[in-house]
Protein backbone atom coordinates (compact mmCIF):
# COMPACT_ATOMS: atom_id res chain seq x y z
CA UNK A 1 0.00 0.00 0.00
CA UNK A 2 2.97 2.26 0.73
CA UNK A 3 4.24 2.35 -3.16
CA UNK A 4 0.70 2.67 -4.11
CA UNK A 5 0.19 5.76 -1.68
CA UNK A 6 3.96 7.18 -3.08
CA UNK A 7 2.81 7.15 -6.54
CA UNK A 8 5.47 4.28 -7.58
CA UNK A 9 3.17 1.88 -9.14
CA UNK A 10 -0.82 1.89 -9.69
CA UNK A 11 -1.74 -1.96 -9.16
CA UNK A 12 0.18 -3.99 -7.23
CA UNK A 13 -0.19 -7.77 -7.89
CA UNK A 14 0.08 -10.58 -4.79
CA UNK A 15 0.99 -13.84 -6.13
CA UNK A 16 1.53 -17.52 -4.66
CA UNK A 17 2.23 -20.67 -5.74
CA UNK A 18 3.15 -24.15 -4.60
CA UNK A 19 3.40 -27.64 -5.65
CA UNK A 20 3.70 -29.38 -1.99
CA UNK A 21 1.86 -32.45 -3.54
CA UNK A 22 4.39 -33.21 -6.34
CA UNK A 23 7.35 -32.35 -5.07
CA UNK A 24 6.64 -34.56 -1.36
CA UNK A 25 7.67 -31.26 0.18
CA UNK A 26 7.11 -32.61 3.81
CA UNK A 27 9.73 -35.15 2.94
CA UNK A 28 12.34 -32.67 2.86
CA UNK A 29 12.13 -31.79 6.02
CA UNK A 30 13.47 -35.48 7.19
CA UNK A 31 16.80 -34.36 6.00
CA UNK A 32 17.31 -30.67 6.32
CA UNK A 33 16.71 -29.64 9.67
CA UNK A 34 14.62 -26.63 10.99
CA UNK A 35 16.18 -26.90 14.39
CA UNK A 36 19.66 -28.07 15.89
CA UNK A 37 17.47 -30.11 18.05
CA UNK A 38 13.91 -30.91 16.99
CA UNK A 39 14.81 -33.75 15.01
CA UNK A 40 16.66 -35.12 17.35
CA UNK A 41 13.98 -35.61 19.53
CA UNK A 42 11.88 -36.90 16.73
CA UNK A 43 9.69 -33.58 16.26
CA UNK A 44 9.17 -33.06 12.56
CA UNK A 45 7.16 -30.27 10.91
CA UNK A 46 4.45 -27.60 12.30
CA UNK A 47 1.94 -30.56 13.47
CA UNK A 48 3.97 -31.11 16.47
CA UNK A 49 4.80 -27.80 17.33
CA UNK A 50 0.46 -27.09 17.07
CA UNK A 51 -0.17 -30.85 18.23
CA UNK A 52 1.92 -29.40 21.80
CA UNK A 53 0.44 -26.01 21.60
CA UNK A 54 -3.07 -27.94 21.52
CA UNK A 55 -2.47 -29.68 23.88
CA UNK A 56 -1.00 -26.91 26.65
CA UNK A 57 -4.45 -25.31 25.88
CA UNK A 58 -6.56 -28.46 26.88
CA UNK A 59 -4.20 -28.51 29.94
CA UNK A 60 -5.52 -24.84 30.65
CA UNK A 61 -8.76 -24.38 29.50
CA UNK A 62 -11.72 -26.87 28.44
CA UNK A 63 -10.66 -27.78 24.59
CA UNK A 64 -9.78 -30.72 22.72
CA UNK A 65 -11.55 -33.71 19.84
CA UNK A 66 -14.83 -32.67 20.76
CA UNK A 67 -14.45 -28.78 20.34
CA UNK A 68 -12.03 -29.46 17.01
CA UNK A 69 -14.19 -31.65 15.26
CA UNK A 70 -17.10 -28.75 14.83
CA UNK A 71 -14.44 -26.98 13.05
CA UNK A 72 -13.02 -29.41 10.65
CA UNK A 73 -16.58 -30.93 9.65
CA UNK A 74 -18.33 -27.43 9.31
CA UNK A 75 -15.45 -26.00 6.92
CA UNK A 76 -15.78 -29.33 4.99
CA UNK A 77 -19.87 -28.45 4.30
CA UNK A 78 -18.48 -25.42 2.88
CA UNK A 79 -15.60 -27.59 0.61
CA UNK A 80 -18.92 -29.46 -0.47
CA UNK A 81 -20.00 -26.15 -2.07
CA UNK A 82 -17.04 -25.39 -3.58
CA UNK A 83 -16.07 -27.02 -6.82
CA UNK A 84 -12.46 -26.03 -6.71
CA UNK A 85 -11.91 -27.61 -2.97
CA UNK A 86 -9.94 -30.86 -3.27
CA UNK A 87 -12.39 -32.20 -0.64
CA UNK A 88 -15.32 -31.22 -2.66
CA UNK A 89 -16.68 -34.51 -3.05
CA UNK A 90 -16.14 -36.11 0.09
CA UNK A 91 -18.21 -35.60 3.20
CA UNK A 92 -17.18 -35.90 6.89
CA UNK A 93 -18.99 -36.90 9.41
CA UNK A 94 -18.46 -37.23 13.38
CA UNK A 95 -18.15 -40.53 13.27
CA UNK A 96 -14.98 -40.01 10.28
CA UNK A 97 -13.67 -37.77 12.30
CA UNK A 98 -13.47 -40.20 15.47
CA UNK A 99 -12.26 -42.94 13.54
CA UNK A 100 -9.27 -41.19 11.72
CA UNK A 101 -6.29 -41.76 12.70
CA UNK A 102 -3.84 -40.28 15.17
CA UNK A 103 -1.72 -37.96 13.14
CA UNK A 104 0.49 -36.34 16.05
CA UNK A 105 -1.89 -36.86 19.14
CA UNK A 106 -3.93 -35.02 19.73
CA UNK A 107 -4.32 -34.13 16.31
CA UNK A 108 -6.41 -36.71 14.37
CA UNK A 109 -6.10 -37.37 10.69
CA UNK A 110 -8.84 -33.99 9.81
CA UNK A 111 -7.19 -31.77 12.32
CA UNK A 112 -4.75 -31.65 10.03
CA UNK A 113 -4.76 -29.29 6.87
CA UNK A 114 -4.49 -30.34 2.97
CA UNK A 115 -1.01 -30.19 0.74
CA UNK A 116 -1.59 -28.72 -2.68
CA UNK A 117 -0.55 -27.84 -6.01
CA UNK A 118 -1.55 -24.49 -6.97
CA UNK A 119 -1.64 -20.53 -5.99
CA UNK A 120 -3.54 -18.04 -4.93
CA UNK A 121 -3.54 -14.38 -6.47
CA UNK A 122 -4.83 -10.78 -5.80
CA UNK A 123 -4.62 -7.16 -7.05
CA UNK A 124 -3.73 -4.27 -4.25
CA UNK A 125 -4.82 -1.08 -5.98
CA UNK A 126 -6.66 2.71 -4.54
CA UNK A 127 -9.91 2.70 -4.20
CA UNK A 128 -10.48 5.35 -6.60
CA UNK A 129 -9.34 3.18 -9.58
CA UNK A 130 -10.80 -0.14 -8.18
CA UNK A 131 -14.69 1.76 -8.84
CA UNK A 132 -13.82 1.40 -12.56
CA UNK A 133 -12.85 -1.87 -12.49
CA UNK A 134 -15.02 -4.96 -14.16
CA UNK A 135 -15.79 -6.05 -10.53
CA UNK A 136 -16.60 -4.40 -7.10
CA UNK A 137 -14.06 -4.73 -5.34
CA UNK A 138 -13.26 -5.17 -1.35
CA UNK A 139 -11.63 -2.73 0.60
CA UNK A 140 -8.68 -2.87 3.20
CA UNK A 141 -10.73 -1.41 5.92
CA UNK A 142 -8.34 -2.38 8.73
CA UNK A 143 -4.87 -4.16 9.61
CA UNK A 144 -2.88 -5.18 12.44
CA UNK A 145 0.28 -7.45 12.96
CA UNK A 146 2.01 -8.66 16.00
CA UNK A 147 5.26 -10.70 16.52
CA UNK A 148 5.35 -13.02 19.65
CA UNK A 149 8.48 -13.95 18.16
CA UNK A 150 9.77 -16.66 20.39
CA UNK A 151 9.99 -20.17 19.35
CA UNK A 152 7.11 -22.29 19.81
CA UNK A 153 9.17 -24.48 21.72
CA UNK A 154 10.46 -21.85 24.57
CA UNK A 155 6.89 -20.46 24.63
CA UNK A 156 4.30 -19.49 27.10
CA UNK A 157 1.91 -18.54 25.11
CA UNK A 158 0.40 -21.65 23.32
CA UNK A 159 -2.52 -21.69 24.94
CA UNK A 160 -3.11 -17.70 24.15
CA UNK A 161 -3.02 -14.72 23.65
CA UNK A 162 -1.10 -15.89 20.64
CA UNK A 163 -0.26 -12.73 18.22
CA UNK A 164 -3.83 -12.43 16.95
CA UNK A 165 -4.95 -10.66 20.03
CA UNK A 166 -3.04 -7.51 19.88
CA UNK A 167 -3.25 -7.96 15.97
CA UNK A 168 -6.65 -8.15 16.18
CA UNK A 169 -6.40 -5.05 18.18
CA UNK A 170 -5.12 -3.24 16.30
CA UNK A 171 -6.92 -4.13 13.13
CA UNK A 172 -10.46 -3.38 14.94
CA UNK A 173 -9.36 0.10 15.79
CA UNK A 174 -7.97 1.11 12.53
CA UNK A 175 -11.29 0.01 11.05
CA UNK A 176 -13.05 1.66 13.56
CA UNK A 177 -15.51 -1.54 14.19
CA UNK A 178 -15.68 -4.15 17.31
CA UNK A 179 -16.39 -7.89 16.96
CA UNK A 180 -19.48 -7.99 16.59
CA UNK A 181 -19.76 -6.08 13.49
CA UNK A 182 -17.81 -8.84 11.36
CA UNK A 183 -20.01 -10.83 9.23
CA UNK A 184 -17.92 -13.96 8.75
CA UNK A 185 -14.28 -14.81 9.09
CA UNK A 186 -11.58 -16.60 6.56
CA UNK A 187 -8.83 -17.52 9.50
CA UNK A 188 -5.81 -19.49 8.88
CA UNK A 189 -6.73 -22.84 9.63
CA UNK A 190 -3.32 -25.25 8.90
CA UNK A 191 -4.86 -27.03 12.15
CA UNK A 192 -8.27 -26.96 13.62
CA UNK A 193 -6.49 -25.87 17.42
CA UNK A 194 -5.36 -22.70 14.97
CA UNK A 195 -9.01 -21.54 14.25
CA UNK A 196 -10.42 -21.81 17.55
CA UNK A 197 -7.03 -20.56 19.73
CA UNK A 198 -7.60 -17.54 16.90
CA UNK A 199 -11.32 -16.72 16.86
CA UNK A 200 -10.90 -16.84 21.18
CA UNK A 201 -8.02 -14.04 20.78
CA UNK A 202 -9.65 -12.09 18.45
CA UNK A 203 -12.30 -12.11 21.28
CA UNK A 204 -15.41 -14.03 19.52
CA UNK A 205 -15.79 -15.89 22.99
CA UNK A 206 -13.55 -16.63 26.50
CA UNK A 207 -11.24 -19.21 26.88
CA UNK A 208 -12.88 -22.64 26.82
CA UNK A 209 -16.19 -21.13 25.46
CA UNK A 210 -15.41 -22.47 21.75
CA UNK A 211 -16.97 -25.98 22.56
CA UNK A 212 -20.26 -24.48 22.97
CA UNK A 213 -19.25 -21.84 20.73
CA UNK A 214 -19.07 -23.99 17.72
CA UNK A 215 -21.54 -26.51 18.32
CA UNK A 216 -24.72 -26.59 16.35
CA UNK A 217 -23.02 -25.80 12.71
CA UNK A 218 -22.10 -21.92 14.11
CA UNK A 219 -19.52 -21.61 11.36
CA UNK A 220 -21.26 -23.81 8.67
CA UNK A 221 -23.17 -22.83 5.78
CA UNK A 222 -26.49 -21.49 7.51
CA UNK A 223 -24.93 -20.25 10.70
CA UNK A 224 -24.66 -17.39 12.38
CA UNK A 225 -20.71 -16.96 11.71
CA UNK A 226 -18.94 -18.24 8.60
CA UNK A 227 -16.02 -18.87 9.30
CA UNK A 228 -13.57 -20.65 6.36
CA UNK A 229 -16.43 -20.75 3.33
CA UNK A 230 -14.15 -22.23 1.02
CA UNK A 231 -13.24 -25.41 3.18
CA UNK A 232 -9.87 -23.29 3.86
CA UNK A 233 -6.77 -25.05 4.63
CA UNK A 234 -8.41 -28.23 6.09
CA UNK A 235 -10.78 -28.50 2.75
CA UNK A 236 -10.21 -26.60 -0.02
CA UNK A 237 -6.50 -25.92 -0.23
CA UNK A 238 -3.67 -24.64 1.30
CA UNK A 239 -1.95 -21.61 -0.16
CA UNK A 240 -0.40 -20.02 3.32
CA UNK A 241 -2.25 -17.01 4.26
CA UNK A 242 -3.67 -16.53 0.58
CA UNK A 243 -6.19 -19.25 1.30
CA UNK A 244 -8.61 -17.37 3.48
CA UNK A 245 -7.18 -13.55 2.24
CA UNK A 246 -8.53 -14.42 -1.38
CA UNK A 247 -11.47 -16.15 -0.11
CA UNK A 248 -12.51 -13.23 1.60
CA UNK A 249 -11.91 -11.10 -1.23
CA UNK A 250 -13.97 -13.01 -3.60
CA UNK A 251 -17.00 -13.31 -0.87
CA UNK A 252 -17.53 -9.76 -0.81
CA UNK A 253 -16.85 -9.11 -4.30
CA UNK A 254 -19.82 -12.14 -4.96
CA UNK A 255 -17.96 -14.34 -6.90
CA UNK A 256 -18.31 -17.42 -5.24
CA UNK A 257 -21.03 -19.64 -6.33
CA UNK A 258 -22.97 -21.84 -4.78
CA UNK A 259 -21.06 -20.87 -1.50
CA UNK A 260 -21.66 -17.51 -1.78
CA UNK A 261 -22.69 -15.96 1.79
CA UNK A 262 -26.08 -14.82 1.45
CA UNK A 263 -29.42 -15.90 0.82
CA UNK A 264 -27.77 -18.91 -1.05
CA UNK A 265 -26.50 -20.20 2.18
CA UNK A 266 -28.95 -18.70 4.73
CA UNK A 267 -26.43 -16.21 5.57
CA UNK A 268 -25.82 -12.98 6.43
CA UNK A 269 -25.23 -10.69 3.35
CA UNK A 270 -21.48 -9.99 3.87
CA UNK A 271 -20.54 -6.63 4.41
CA UNK A 272 -17.37 -7.26 6.32
CA UNK A 273 -15.09 -10.29 6.74
CA UNK A 274 -12.21 -10.63 8.89
CA UNK A 275 -9.00 -13.07 7.50
CA UNK A 276 -6.16 -14.13 9.55
CA UNK A 277 -2.61 -15.64 8.89
CA UNK A 278 -0.59 -16.91 11.35
CA UNK A 279 3.42 -17.46 10.77
CA UNK A 280 5.98 -20.15 12.19
CA UNK A 281 3.64 -21.67 14.81
CA UNK A 282 1.97 -18.90 16.09
CA UNK A 283 4.96 -16.92 16.08
CA UNK A 284 3.79 -14.24 13.66
CA UNK A 285 -0.08 -12.94 13.38
CA UNK A 286 -1.66 -10.89 10.72
CA UNK A 287 -5.24 -9.57 10.71
CA UNK A 288 -6.85 -8.39 7.46
CA UNK A 289 -10.49 -6.54 7.49
CA UNK A 290 -12.14 -6.16 4.68
CA UNK A 291 -15.32 -4.36 3.71
CA UNK A 292 -17.57 -4.68 0.78
CA UNK A 293 -17.49 -0.91 -0.80
CA UNK B 1 25.79 -47.76 19.47
CA UNK B 2 25.47 -46.64 16.19
CA UNK B 3 21.54 -44.79 15.55
CA UNK B 4 20.42 -43.87 12.31
CA UNK B 5 18.66 -40.72 13.87
CA UNK B 6 19.21 -37.53 13.50
CA UNK B 7 22.38 -36.34 15.68
CA UNK B 8 22.30 -32.71 16.89
CA UNK B 9 24.15 -29.98 14.65
CA UNK B 10 26.46 -28.23 17.04
CA UNK B 11 27.62 -24.76 16.47
CA UNK B 12 29.84 -22.37 18.88
CA UNK B 13 26.43 -21.18 20.81
CA UNK B 14 25.75 -24.41 21.46
CA UNK B 15 28.88 -26.73 22.19
CA UNK B 16 28.78 -25.67 25.79
CA UNK B 17 25.86 -27.31 26.07
CA UNK B 18 26.29 -30.50 24.32
CA UNK B 19 30.04 -31.01 25.79
CA UNK B 20 27.90 -30.65 29.33
CA UNK B 21 25.39 -33.68 28.09
CA UNK B 22 28.34 -35.80 27.55
CA UNK B 23 29.19 -35.25 31.04
CA UNK B 24 25.53 -36.38 31.75
CA UNK B 25 25.17 -32.50 32.88
CA UNK B 26 22.88 -29.75 31.62
CA UNK B 27 24.50 -26.48 31.28
CA UNK B 28 22.56 -23.41 30.24
CA UNK B 29 23.77 -19.78 30.08
CA UNK B 30 22.96 -17.07 33.08
CA UNK B 31 22.81 -13.73 32.80
CA UNK B 32 24.58 -12.06 35.56
CA UNK B 33 22.70 -9.17 34.91
CA UNK B 34 19.05 -10.36 35.86
CA UNK B 35 20.04 -13.80 36.57
CA UNK B 36 17.44 -15.05 33.56
CA UNK B 37 18.90 -18.57 32.32
CA UNK B 38 18.38 -19.40 29.20
CA UNK B 39 17.96 -21.38 25.85
CA UNK B 40 18.56 -21.75 23.11
CA UNK B 41 22.49 -20.06 23.83
CA UNK B 42 22.89 -16.29 22.94
CA UNK B 43 25.19 -13.71 22.92
CA UNK B 44 23.00 -11.36 25.25
CA UNK B 45 20.00 -11.97 27.22
CA UNK B 46 16.40 -12.32 25.59
CA UNK B 47 15.30 -10.13 28.70
CA UNK B 48 17.35 -7.11 29.79
CA UNK B 49 19.91 -7.37 26.73
CA UNK B 50 22.82 -7.44 28.96
CA UNK B 51 25.74 -9.56 27.64
CA UNK B 52 28.03 -10.22 30.48
CA UNK B 53 26.64 -14.16 31.17
CA UNK B 54 28.12 -17.34 33.17
CA UNK B 55 27.19 -20.93 32.55
CA UNK B 56 25.19 -23.14 35.04
CA UNK B 57 24.30 -26.66 35.75
CA UNK B 58 20.80 -27.49 35.90
CA UNK B 59 19.28 -29.41 38.73
CA UNK B 60 18.24 -31.86 35.86
CA UNK B 61 14.38 -31.44 37.36
CA UNK B 62 10.82 -30.00 36.01
CA UNK B 63 7.78 -30.77 34.80
CA UNK B 64 5.87 -31.39 31.36
CA UNK B 65 4.81 -28.30 30.22
CA UNK B 66 3.39 -29.73 27.16
CA UNK B 67 3.66 -32.91 24.85
CA UNK B 68 2.53 -34.75 21.95
CA UNK B 69 2.04 -38.34 21.30
CA UNK B 70 3.72 -39.36 17.54
CA UNK B 71 1.75 -42.00 16.00
CA UNK B 72 3.32 -42.33 12.73
CA UNK B 73 7.02 -41.98 11.84
CA UNK B 74 8.02 -38.76 9.86
CA UNK B 75 11.68 -40.20 9.80
CA UNK B 76 12.57 -44.35 9.06
CA UNK B 77 14.52 -44.46 12.07
CA UNK B 78 11.65 -43.37 14.74
CA UNK B 79 9.39 -46.06 13.47
CA UNK B 80 10.24 -48.89 16.10
CA UNK B 81 9.79 -46.13 18.71
CA UNK B 82 5.98 -45.77 17.77
CA UNK B 83 4.30 -44.34 19.87
CA UNK B 84 6.98 -41.56 20.90
CA UNK B 85 6.61 -38.53 23.56
CA UNK B 86 8.15 -35.41 22.28
CA UNK B 87 7.43 -32.86 25.02
CA UNK B 88 8.79 -29.52 26.15
CA UNK B 89 9.93 -29.65 30.08
CA UNK B 90 9.99 -26.41 32.11
CA UNK B 91 12.51 -27.24 34.39
CA UNK B 92 13.39 -25.81 38.21
CA UNK B 93 15.65 -23.21 36.73
CA UNK B 94 12.57 -21.56 34.20
CA UNK B 95 13.51 -22.77 31.04
CA UNK B 96 11.95 -24.37 28.70
CA UNK B 97 14.04 -27.67 26.72
CA UNK B 98 12.70 -29.79 23.84
CA UNK B 99 12.82 -33.53 24.68
CA UNK B 100 11.17 -37.11 24.78
CA UNK B 101 9.48 -38.51 27.98
CA UNK B 102 10.58 -41.80 28.11
CA UNK B 103 9.55 -45.02 30.87
CA UNK B 104 6.24 -44.63 30.92
CA UNK B 105 3.36 -45.33 28.89
CA UNK B 106 2.90 -42.15 26.31
CA UNK B 107 -0.62 -42.55 28.07
CA UNK B 108 0.01 -42.08 31.05
CA UNK B 109 1.84 -38.42 30.55
CA UNK B 110 0.07 -35.04 31.14
CA UNK B 111 1.35 -31.22 31.40
CA UNK B 112 2.74 -30.36 34.71
CA UNK B 113 4.08 -33.49 35.73
CA UNK B 114 7.15 -33.79 37.37
CA UNK B 115 9.98 -34.98 35.21
CA UNK B 116 13.93 -35.94 36.03
CA UNK B 117 16.78 -36.14 33.43
CA UNK B 118 17.25 -39.48 32.22
CA UNK B 119 20.73 -39.61 30.00
CA UNK B 120 20.49 -41.59 26.58
CA UNK B 121 24.22 -42.34 25.50
CA UNK B 122 23.18 -42.25 21.65
CA UNK B 123 26.96 -42.50 20.28
CA UNK B 124 29.99 -42.03 21.60
CA UNK B 125 30.25 -38.58 20.93
CA UNK B 126 26.41 -37.61 22.06
CA UNK B 127 24.36 -37.79 24.94
CA UNK B 128 20.45 -37.06 25.04
CA UNK B 129 19.16 -35.14 27.76
CA UNK B 130 16.14 -37.24 27.74
CA UNK B 131 13.43 -37.12 31.31
CA UNK B 132 11.06 -39.53 32.83
CA UNK B 133 8.68 -39.26 35.44
CA UNK B 134 10.15 -38.38 38.91
CA UNK B 135 11.27 -41.53 41.23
Amino acid sequence: MGVLDAGLCNYVLVSYGENSVSSRRPDKYNGHLLDDNAPVFGQFGAVSRYAMAARRAMHEFHTGPDTWKDIAIDQRKWANLNPEAQMYDRSLTEDDYYVGNWVVEPFRLYDCCLLSDGGRAYIVTSVERARDLKHPPAVIMGLGQHYPACDINQSTYMAGPTGAKIAGEIAFEMAGIAVDDVDACQIYDCFTYAVEITMQDYGFFGPGEGKDWFSGGTIGPGGRQPVNTSGGQLSEAYFMGMTPLTEGVMQLMGRCGDRQLGPKTQTKEPEIILCSDNGGALQSHMATILRRL
Amino acid sequence: MATEKPLPQVNPDTQPFWDGCKEHELRFQKCLDCGHVRWPPSMICPECHASQTEWITARGKGAVYTYAVYHRAFHPAFKDDLPYVTAVVELEEGLHLLTNIIGCNPDSVRCDMPVEVAWEDVTDAFSLPKFRPSS
